[in-house]
């Protein structure tokens, strides 16, 4: 499993990024993390390698599609905590696992919807967070 | 203090107008440093009018919103929907409503449908997000 330690700064930096520069963010050291801070894990690991995986590109030739990041869309990211929101001072244990793969009809011709989970232990090896991404390699049209 | 029945609505925030300085400021907080929304060259070479924010600014921005309303420990499951981009410029106004009160285990909960909308309408960003109640 990647680590990911959750750094004072690290929090006051994207709690301010995203006009959240409030006190509890920025005066406590063992701050909250704000509801999307989970998404800067990837300073720490590549996140989105299952996308890469033998069963996408399968569904991807079915449909004549190629599975390249040019026509990879993020559709849709949930986030789940269990228990307290972690905080920095922390450190946070990730790892990635594919959970689904289907091909939709969507407006514009198929597309290849990709599921992937990233879940979050901490120290003592409790599930803290998960995200849930929703990606899709789509088909470009000529434009 | 607001008064949480179902159908309530909270009142809007507005965000922008987003500038070249949000986008990248995003950018480096998060580490997603993908150049389409910083590199107004290469997105026109994919036919965009120009670079464009990055889906997830706008949903931390709803973050922001949720938080300052029901605190910074509550959050219980947020997720974000992107529908359409958003360019330098445009002004953004975040909403929500009350979907329903529940109990999980021996916590009260909320759970609300939000929404990130262009001053015009036009949705960018929809979801929906549970916190505890204290």
């Amino acid at each position: 499993m990647a680590i990911m330690p959750i750094e004072w700064g690290k929090v006051r930096e994207y709690a301010t990024a995203t006009a959240a520069a409030r006190p509890a963010y920025l005066d406590d050291p063992n701050a909250p993390i704000p509801p999307t801070f989970l998404a800067t894990v990837i300073h720490w690991s590549t996140i989105g390698e299952t996308v890469r995986a033998p069963e996408v590109a399968k569904a991807c030739a079915t449909v004549g599609i190629e599975p390249d990041v040019r026509n990879l869309l993020s559709l849709e990211q949930e986030y789940f905590f269990h228990g307290p929101v972690p905080r920095a001072g922390e450190t946070l244990h990730n790892s990635e696992r594919l959970y689904d793969v289907r091909i939709k009809e969507g407006r514009q011709g198929p597309m290849v919807l990709v599921r992937f989970l990233v879940s979050f232990h901490d120290d003592q090896g409790l599930l803290r967070a998960e995200c849930r991404y929703t990606s899709a390699y789509v088909r470009k049209e000529a434009s | 203090m607001i008064d949480l029945a179902r159908g309530t609505r909270l009142p809007e925030r507005t965000f922008g107008p987003v500038t070249m300085t949000d986008i990248v400021r995003y950018q480096g907080a998060s580490g997603d440093m993908n150049p389409m929304h910083h590199d107004d060259e290469l997105a026109r070479s994919v036919g965009y009018p120009a670079a464009f924010s990055a889906g997830m600014l706008g949903a931390g921005w709803l973050a922001a919103y949720c938080t300052e309303h029901f605190g910074e420990e509550s959050v219980r499951r947020f997720r974000t929907r992107f529908t359409q981009v958003v360019y330098r410029g445009d002004r953004l106004v975040a909403s929500a409503e009350v979907v329903r009160l529940f109990r999980q285990g021996d916590e009260r909960r909320l759970e609300l449908a939000i929404q990130l909308r262009k001053d015009d309408g036009a949705l960018v960003v929809d979801g929906s997000a549970e916190f505890a109640l204290t």
